[in-house]
């Protein structure tokens, strides 16, 4: 095989197999921003960070929120509620961020699946 | 309340669902940490080949002599047809010792904790409608609905529930839809004659959310993460697996692909089977 051709195929095979790995990457983090409350459960998203924040703000102490099922659920201690969800927020994305920079450096197949 | 985790085990000539069920039981207490019940008709062979010490309760199965026949793949270019018996799956309501019970197929191998989070939720009922093939190279359509035509598709893989009137009327629906299989595959528009559970299940709350999209069944926490049998569990080390998937267009050719920390149904049950052999024989 002309060696061009095989390098061009050895590397289309290398972005193939990282792309993979950083599609299931991602789709794990998603999984890892799912947080219980009380029997509710809510994926952690930046606008329901900000819109507990914004409710803080407007010295609300206990609102009701839907949760992924639209299950309204009454959070009853918002200021515990959001100190939980921002930690769980950026436990999870910097998880995330570490894997992801890992996931970049390794430059063979062998090392993205960590293949012995 | 009680909760915990329901298996059946099944064995055909090929497929040893107790071995399985005994892999998987280990994997839940490592976890999940909830009891495991297994209703099996190989009690004998249970007992005899791995013991009883993995599971909280051992429930005996009469051996009905209904079976259906399907192949199953070992990878893209191996195949046999053999039997399997998935009827009277919805007798777990019966069945079970637990007051809130995650009935699970033993295919299923868990690798993180957060169907725990199930026990003690709003919800009655719960079940996986969305999907994630992992391999991503095809057609998932088959799994938004169960025929092209029809209503929306709901794994019956995975299935949270609690012990209600509600969810009575649901399980004795479905032994209702199994027996008169015939009748409702045509009503909903299903060309295969092979009864699924999958399909089962999905009829059933279509008929309890009365004929429509409706919120009787409540959605999993994330979504059912599979591999066909065309593709291959690799290796398995604690939490990782790596899986061979098919390549798009190439028949026979796999991509490698790693899991870390993500629980996946891993349909190919000859690799899973050899997975396993290893993983007994490292223990």
């Amino acid at each position: 095989m002309d060696e061009r051709l095989e390098k061009a195929l050895d590397f289309s095979n290398y972005m193939l197999t990282l792309n993979n790995q950083k599609r299931l990457l991602a789709e794990k983090y998603q999984e890892s921003l799912i947080y219980f409350y009380s029997g509710s459960q809510f994926t952690l998203t930046r606008e329901l960070i900000t819109f507990v924040s914004a409710m803080i703000s407007a010295e609300q102490d206990e609102i009701v929120i839907t949760d992924d099922n639209n299950i309204p659920c009454m959070v009853e201690n918002l200021e515990d509620f959001y100190g939980e969800i921002v930690s769980k927020y950026t436990n999870a994305s910097n998880s995330y961020y570490t894997a992801y920079a890992d996931l970049k450096k390794n430059r063979t197949v062998e090392k993205l699946v960590n293949y012995e | 309340m009680s909760k915990g985790i329901f298996l059946i085990a099944r064995n055909n000539a090929h497929i040893d669902y107790v071995k399985q069920a005994v892999f998987l039981a280990r994997r839940i207490k490592k976890y999940l940490g909830v009891p495991v019940t297994i209703a099996t008709e190989s009690v004998d062979y249970l007992e005899l080949a791995f013991g009883v010490d993995d599971f909280d309760e051992v429930i005996t199965l009469d051996d009905t002599g209904e079976f259906n026949q399907r192949y199953f793949y070992d990878g893209a270019l191996s195949k046999k047809s053999a039997s399997f018996k998935n009827n009277n799956r919805a007798s777990v309501y019966d069945l079970t010792p637990y007051d809130e019970t995650i009935l699970m197929d033993t295919d299923y191998v868990i690798s993180n904790d957060l169907l725990k989070s199930c026990f003690g939720s709003k919800s009655n009922f719960s079940i996986y409608k969305k999907s994630n093939d992992i391999a991503k190279v095809r057609d998932e359509q088959e799994f938004d609905t169960i025929s092209n035509t029809s209503v929306d598709f709901y794994w019956a893989t995975v299935v949270y529930f609690r012990k209600t009137e509600t969810n009575k009327i649901f399980f004795d629906l479905v032994k209702h839809i199994e027996e008169e299989w015939n009748h409702y595959r045509r009503v909903y528009q299903i060309t295969s004659t092979l009864f699924r559970n999958d399909f089962a299940f999905s009829i059933a709350i279509h008929i309890m959310n009365g004929f429509q999209n409706g919120n009787f069944a409540q959605e999993l926490p994330g979504s059912m993460m599979y591999t066909t049998d065309t593709d291959i569990l690799w290796q398995l080390k604690e939490d990782e697996m790596m899986f061979l998937v098919e390549k798009k267009d190439y028949l026979g050719e796999y991509t490698a692909l790693k899991t870390q920390g993500q629980t996946i149904h891993v349909m190919n049950k000859s690799s899973l089977s050899r997975i396993i052999d290893q993983e007994f024989a490292n223990d």
